[in-house]
């Protein structure tokens, strides 16, 4: 930090535009990489259910897919109620027929 | 011969990407490299201007591409600067005239004819910034220590990244006198965010203005600090990565630049 800033935070706590600046820009460089294209979480949906169908039997219906953002950082959520796992037996043979 | 193509880009518009190829291309050719410098601003053409050379325009680069001339026979040769080359855009047409495949043709051309070739890429991520960016070796991004001139360079790294380039950063229009009162972005502050190379700074100079003016190189201007800072980018670019980058801010206090001159004077 330079002296001028220096004393200037001293003297009043406000931030100077430039610290202002910096955070803004890393927030929104942040979010902007967040932004997702347009149907591509359905297919992301379509793919997790296919794959997690091998394992479990899952109800299609109520699987949920979510981005949620915090502050700086954001979770892909996924959540679906299971009805069963699958024997192993069987998860070879689907993995098989694929 | 095997030259480099490097574009020169930036996302957002008015930053310094035709005041940096115009001048980048004449420390280059001033350092003894054959050169060309393409204008890819379809449609709004400036590089000619900034050069001094709107006069002598008489093919352009679509006539290049559409096979209506050789490139040699567009490529107007800088009367003030040996070796220096400007191959022209076209003022009627627009970006999409020019396909990618075409790119790549022009692209390789380029190499065998020149040591170096910049090409001058349009504002925004559309058609025309697509085909600058198509058949390059390198990428220079341009920026200026202003949040929305950093986002979009944040954008078109990020764009460069997919085509598997990794462009380097040049800081322009930078006001030490700002940035010290805490009312600028610092070049630290702007590689900090953006995390990428970086390649040179330039500092806010009135002889840029007075360059563009005249039509003159601003690298054949005595005494500018932003025409020193290009001439020192042309031979980081040129040989001599690792040339240390002068910093702006170091150039504010006095007691700085004396120990600079001394220390200067011991290492002759
Ligand atoms: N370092 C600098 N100091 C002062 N003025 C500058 C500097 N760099 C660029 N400019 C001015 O900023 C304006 C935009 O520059 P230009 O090179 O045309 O940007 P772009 O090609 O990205 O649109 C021009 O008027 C130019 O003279
Ligand atoms: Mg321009």
């Amino acid at each position: 930090m330079s002296f001028n800033s220096l004393i200037k935070k001293l003297l009043n706590k406000s931030e100077d535009s430039r610290s202002v600046a910096k955070k803004r820009l890393q927030f929104a460089l942040v979010y902007d990489k967040l932004e997702v294209k347009d149907g591509m979480l359905e297919e992301l949906q379509k793919d997790l259910v296919e794959v997690i169908s091998r394992y479990f039997e899952i109800d299609r219906e109520s699987l949920s897919l979510d981005i949620q953002r915090f502050e700086g950082s954001s979770a892909l959520i996924l959540n679906t109620p299971i009805v069963a796992a699958k024997h192993q037996k069987t998860n070879e043979k689907a993995r098989d027929k694929t | 011969m095997d030259g480099k193509v490097i574009v020169v880009t930036s996302g957002k518009g008015g930053v310094g990407k035709t005041t940096v190829t115009a001048s980048i291309g004449a420390a280059l050719a001033l350092q003894g490299k054959r050169v060309a410098v393409v204008d890819m601003d379809i449609g709004l053409r400036n590089l000619d201007v900034v050069m001094g050379l709107e006069n002598r325009i008489v093919f352009n680069v679509v006539d290049v591409v559409q096979g209506k001339c050789k490139l040699k026979q567009a490529a107007i040769k800088d009367r003030r600067i040996d070796n220096l080359f400007l191959v022209p855009a076209s003022q009627s047409d627009d970006k999409n005239v020019i396909k990618p495949e075409n790119m790549v043709w022009l692209c390789n051309k380029l190499r065998k004819e020149y040591d170096f070739a910049l090409l001058d890429c349009p504002a925004g991520i559309e058609q025309g910034f697509k085909n600058a960016i198509e058949a390059v070796d390198e990428a220079i991004v341009i920026c200026t220590p202003e949040v929305s001139s950093v986002r979009d360079a944040d954008r078109v790294i990020g764009l460069l990244y997919a085509r598997s380039i990794s462009p380097k950063l040049i800081v322009n229009r930078i006001v030490p006198k700002l940035v010290e009162k805490g009312d600028m972005l610092s070049h630290v502050d702007v590689v900090d965010v953006l995390s990428i190379d970086l390649l040179g700074l330039v500092e806010m100079d009135d002889a840029v203005v007075v360059s563009s003016n005249t039509g003159k190189p601003i690298v054949q201007q005595k005494d500018s600090r932003a025409g020193e800072a290009f001439t020192r980018i042309a031979m980081r670019l040129d040989g001599h990565p690792d040339l240390p980058i002068d910093d702006p801010m170091a150039q504010k206090s006095f007691w700085k630049k004396l120990g600079k001159k001394l220390g200067r004077k011991k290492q002759e």
